[in-house]
């Protein structure tokens, strides 16, 4: 009987175990606070450099800081949060795979008393995160959108890469976008993939929509390893002096392609700046600052032919 | 022998019961601030909240703006001073927006633009009425009467942009159009994003959501 009972009881039973050892607190680790850098991916050259940014800002700021890759996949992230609320660490700087799904975590660390600070990409609620610093991918995209009409004209056939569809940025920057460019009904998008932000995938994806509409005249990506996947595609086709490809994040490779004229336009996002604004928050947080906007948002620049030449090193190389 | 079948029956429907209820369970603890927010959000309406924020906010803080003068003036002088004093910042980055009142001559109007002299003895266009598809956040960011912060996701403050920017082409634009011709006296109410300050200001290029044409 005893045996039954336990075993009715039991997945309630081991999660509330579960939870319960999680809610504990254990003995803080002996050296300087550690900051938690959870990164949605690391196979993507723009958010390592979000990520060792924060790193280092963290560590220049005084803390021990890990980076966490949860590899585009919540189930790794989720793990990371159960091992930094079991570490207790002081603090999370967060770029979050799902805006949905990983409001949870959040949520679970702010119960812990560990606060966090999203980067770059959103979570749709404002009471869990201690505050949000994101790009503002729609006004970039409007600008993107306006300068694609200027190069491409108001009439012509183009498709459109998607990034991650559970991420805000991606509807953000495809928004945008279409804000402006749906407005020249002779600009007709003949298709519109999905290629999850990923170069190896925008690859294929590219080389599928290319054997379907093989006259196209443009394509708009909804992240720079996307336009890089979509111009090799291109390359291997033939078609790079025909198809104009637009990016957006100011990757290194993409603004020099720019520069030389075979991507036509990205838009820069400023990683490094967005990190070191966490790091800072996250530091003025732990010493006692608890006055921060819930979002701030960090503008976006186009960058073209023109202008190319003052990006760089994923951010503007005037700025200090 | 009956009584055991019957406890093992019992046991074992109550460990299907408890399992199912495990996994689907009748009702899930929400705290009152997420299930306000997951409210809010489901019932959000752009078109709506435009509505009221155009009757109730933006045409009343119209008050607010800058003198379109004084602003081109002080910008002609100082233009760092004109943006710590007049200008509007959102977040971090380079872009600023002015929030604007004035009226000024038309001396040009082309297919998306009317240009304005301020001045009675000026003939160059000094600001510039947006009048053809609107696009951006000027007037959603410009006037200071919103924040991101009071809203739960960035694509739902996005929509609001869209929504003002539809609202202005569909129920200001057409007015503006008809009315501006060489020579008219044009009042306006609107907003100037400030991109690059070596193109953007001189002229100001505005986005009315306020005209009034003789």
């Amino acid at each position: 009987m005893t045996r039954t009972s336990v075993g009715v009881v039991s997945p309630p039973l081991f999660l509330l175990l579960a939870l319960a050892g999680c809610g504990g607190s254990p003995a803080k680790p002996a050296g300087p606070p550690r900051i938690a850098v959870i990164i949605s991916t690391l196979n993507n050259p723009w958010f390592v450099v979000l990520g060792e940014a924060a790193k280092e800002h963290a560590t220049r700021l005084g803390y021990d800081a890990v980076v966490f890759d949860s590899q585009n996949d919540p189930a790794k992230e989720a793990a990371h949060f159960e091992n930094v609320i079991a570490s207790r660490f002081a603090a999370v700087l967060f770029n979050p795979t799902d805006a949905d799904g990983s409001i949870a975590y959040v949520r679970r660390a702010k119960q812990s008393g560990i606060p966090v600070f999203c980067m770059d990409r959103e979570i749709n609620a404002t009471d869990a995160a201690v505050s949000q610093i994101l790009s503002d991918n729609y006004s970039g995209c409007v600008a993107l959108g306006k300068y694609f009409v200027k190069q491409v004209g108001e009439s012509g056939k183009y498709a459109e890469l998607l990034g991650l569809v559970g991420d805000n940025n991606t509807w953000n920057r495809s928004k945008g976008f279409h804000s402006v460019v749906d407005r020249y009904p002779d600009l007709k998008m003949v298709a519109q993939q999905s290629a999850d932000f990923d170069r190896a995938k925008a690859l294929e994806v590219m080389e599928a929509i290319l054997q379907a509409n093989p006259d196209i005249d443009a394509v708009f990506c909804g992240n720079d390893a996307m336009a890089m996947g979509a111009y090799q595609a291109l390359l291997a086709a033939g078609k790079d002096k025909q198809v104009m490809v637009f990016g957006f994040d100011g990757a290194d490779d993409v603004v020099q392609l720019v520069a030389e004229g075979k991507i036509v336009a990205t838009a820069m996002q400023f990683p490094k700046l967005m990190a070191r604004t966490a790091a800072e928050m996250a530091d003025q947080y732990l010493k006692g600052d608890r006055e921060m906007p819930q979002k701030i948002p960090v503008a976006v620049e186009l960058v073209h032919q023109g202008n190319a030449d003052k990006f760089g090193d994923y951010g503007r190389k005037d700025a200090d | 022998m009956a009584g055991r079948r019957r406890w093992i029956t019992g046991t074992t429907a109550a460990a299907g019961t408890a399992v199912l209820l495990y996994f689907l369970p009748l009702f899930h603890v929400v705290p009152l601030e997420q299930a306000g927010q997951r409210a809010a959000a489901a019932a959000y309406d752009p078109v709506a909240f435009v509505e009221r924020f155009w009757t109730g906010q933006l045409i009343p803080g119209a008050a607010r703006a800058v003198d379109a003068a004084e602003l081109v003036a002080a910008v002609q002088q100082d233009r760092q001073l004109a943006r710590e004093t007049h200008g509007r910042r959102v977040g971090l980055g380079g872009a600023y927006y002015y929030f604007i009142a004035g009226s000024g001559r038309v001396v040009a109007v082309d297919r998306n633009s009317v240009g304005l002299a301020l001045c009675d003895d000026q003939q160059q266009v000094q600001v510039l009425l947006e009048a053809g598809p609107i696009f951006g956040n000027a007037v959603r960011d410009g006037t200071g009467l919103l924040d991101v912060n009071d809203f739960a996701n960035s694509q739902d403050f996005n929509a609001l942009a869209a929504e003002i920017n539809r609202r202005i082409e569909q129920q200001v634009l057409p007015a503006l159009r008809t009315g501006a011709v060489i020579g008219a006296t044009v009042r306006f109410v609107g907003c100037a994003e400030i991109l690059d300050e070596d193109t953007d200001l001189s002229p100001l290029r505005i986005v009315p959501f306020l005209v009034e044409t003789p």
